[in-house]
């Protein structure tokens, strides 16, 4: 039998995000869920849904209204800014995410590094801000509006190229360290502005991923500037970062930042184990085999395995394949229901 | 010849699988100090060492080939134990792999005038749609340091020009990377392209990238998956025999 809901979503999210008592754990995205299915449902493709307002309020909604889940989140990429801030970009076609040319650079080091005039009213940017005022108007007394401002460590790939800058900081961890100082302005002033347009939460993804860097170096170029964002931004923070981030979840959970949105290559149990209740986890769906390429019952299965552990907010781990079959989007929210009923009603 | 480089006895403690211990181990013992010199700087991404090193090395009679084995090829060896066991990451790999550069660059147009036929050729590309190329390029130079020839076809590769590249160097192998899970479905779409052109059964696919797994290179159709650059050459190699 369901469990009685006695929250609106917004209610539900914003209580797991504070460590609050939830009537169920929401159903969270904090990165994307669109896809070209709901793309074309209501007339909002990529790439034309990142650069106008109207269509990408239109297709973030779908992620309330038709997937049922209990946010919304009108930043689907990751590269926004990047495109305000000057970077080349790729935009790509309807079932294909736009992206930076990091293999040319805008940047080659922290005297570059500056927030261009006008940023806030570039089209990519504002694109966002408009979407999350309308949204809020539409949906915000119910919904929970997620923003997104990238961090510093992803916009320095976008600005220096991904090789530049991992070269820089081993070559440089002082150059290094400025030139995260000065983007970590950027991440602020996009930030405050989703949150006067009435974005409720924001994520917080900054790449410093398991694939690629060490708990050591999150720990050494990331943590302190993780933990001003919190001081800095003043609505809960999701922190996202993907790969394998057991090594440095014991620092992230330092920070202070509300949740982090973690990835299905770290076991749930021991993610728990890992933050020992210093922070919320959302996620790890896996997005690749289990919801791209699997069906319903596996996803049941995923969610089920999460909320065993005890993850406080479900969601996928990542941004979704764009070609993801709606049926298993759709089984997250009904599994959870399920869930909570057999669990929770007690 | 005992290792007798204090360093690089010390790297070689974190080879610990039986195996690669006997195998790297016979590398260093056959080396002279002077390549497991160059082994240890490449480790540790001290490039213009290693430029210097090689230059000497062929300055004293070393042959271009024991360089490469017993000097650069040894210590990616290490590299890559070290990097697929979380003991280092992507930058350290990358001063590597810059050190490595430093050296071929002296080696390379020795090898290449030296008329050895390469062992296999292969096509490199990251998938459409997707602009990142570290884990492929270094698949890249360790192919080519192992004895392929690899046409790179860089990053946001359709699947036509990998068909087309095929057909054009009648390459043994093809190897993917993506690494995005948003990119990763373009994996299997280039798979099928192959399949629809009607060449699926002449070509050996390989694929990797950080979020790609054993599982989803067999759901994707393809013949083998590399977690690392050293398991990308193990798989070339593999495929190359089976398609004999």
């Amino acid at each position: 039998m369901p469990v009685a809901e006695t929250m609106t979503p917004r209610q539900r999210v914003l209580a797991a995000l504070a460590g609050r008592p939830v009537d169920r754990p929401p159903v969270a995205n904090p990165t994307n869920v669109m896809t070209v299915e709901l793309m074309d449902l209501v007339d909002a493709p990529f790439p034309d849904a990142n650069r106008d307002p109207e269509m990408n309020a239109r297709l973030a909604a779908t992620g309330y209204t038709e997937l049922g889940f209990d946010s919304i989140t009108p930043y689907f990429t990751i590269i926004q800014e990047s495109s305000a801030l000057g970077c080349e970009m790729q935009w790509e076609q309807k079932d294909n995410w736009p992206t930076v040319r990091m293999a040319r650079p805008i940047w080659s080091g922290p005297d570059d590094v500056h927030i261009p005039k006008g940023f806030l009213q570039h089209q990519d940017t504002r694109t966002i801000i408009e979407s999350i005022r309308i949204l809020k108007r539409e949906y915000g007394r119910e919904v929970a509006i997620i923003g997104k401002t990238m961090g510093p460590w992803t916009l320095a790939y976008h600005v220096f190229g991904v090789e530049k800058f991992l070269l820089m900081s081993i070559d440089d961890p002082d150059t290094t360290m400025r030139c995260l100082e000065k983007l970590k302005e950027i991440s602020v002033v996009f930030g405050l502005a989703q949150i006067e347009a009435g974005a409720d939460a924001l994520t917080f993804p900054d790449h410093a991923t398991g694939d690629l860097v060490s708990g050591e170096y999150y720990r050494k170029f990331l943590q302190e500037i993780h933990t001003e964002m919190v001081d800095r931004l003043p609505v809960p923070l999701i922190l996202h970062i993907c790969g394998n981030t057991l090594d440095r979840m014991g620092y992230i959970s330092q920070t202070g930042m509300a949740a982090f949105h973690f990835d299905s290559r770290n076991d749930p149990q021991k993610a728990m184990d890992a933050v020992g209740g210093r922070i919320r986890l959302a996620g790890n769906l896996n997005n690749p085999v289990t919801l791209y390429s699997k069906g319903p019952e596996t996803v049941r299965e995923e969610v089920y395995r999460a909320l065993e552990a005890g993850v406080q907010i479900i969601a996928p781990e990542c941004a979704i394949p764009l070609r993801t079959k709606l049926e298993n989007l759709l089984e997250i929210p009904a599994a959870v229901k399920d869930w909570a009923g057999e669990r929770m009603a007690t | 010849m005992p290792l007798t480089h204090e360093g690089l006895r010390q790297e070689f403690a974190y080879v610990t699988r039986e195996g690669e211990r006997l195998h790297i181990g016979e590398a260093f013992e056959r080396a002279d100090p002077l390549m497991q010199e160059i082994s240890y700087n490449l480790i540790v991404g001290g490039h213009h060492e290693v430029d210097r090193l090689v230059r000497d090395a062929l300055g004293r009679g070393f042959s271009a080939n024991t360089i490469l084995d017993d000097g650069l090829i040894a210590g990616m060896a290490i590299v890559g134990v070290k990097f697929r066991d979380n003991i280092i990451f992507v930058p350290e790999v990358l001063i590597a792999a810059r050190a490595m550069k430093a050296g071929m660059a002296h080696l390379e147009p020795i090898l290449s005038a030296s008329g050895i036929e390469p062992i296999g050729t292969v096509i490199m590309g990251t998938v459409k749609g997707d602009l990142h190329d570290i884990g492929k390029n270094l698949c890249i130079m360790m192919l080519r340091g192992a004895g392929f020839t690899v046409h790179d076809l860089g990053v946001d590769t359709k699947p036509q020009q990998f068909i087309d590249a095929v057909v054009e160097h009648n390459a043994q192998v093809v190897g993917m990377s993506a690494l995005l899970t948003t990119t990763m479905p373009n994996m299997g779409k280039t798979i099928q392209a192959f399949e629809e052109a009607g060449l699926r059964d002449q070509v050996r696919i390989m694929v990797g990238g950080a979020p790609v797994n054993a599982r989803f290179a067999e759901d994707m159709g393809a013949d083998g998956y590399g977690a690392n650059a050293i398991e990308c050459v193990e798989r070339a190699k593999e495929l190359v025999a089976a398609s004999r």
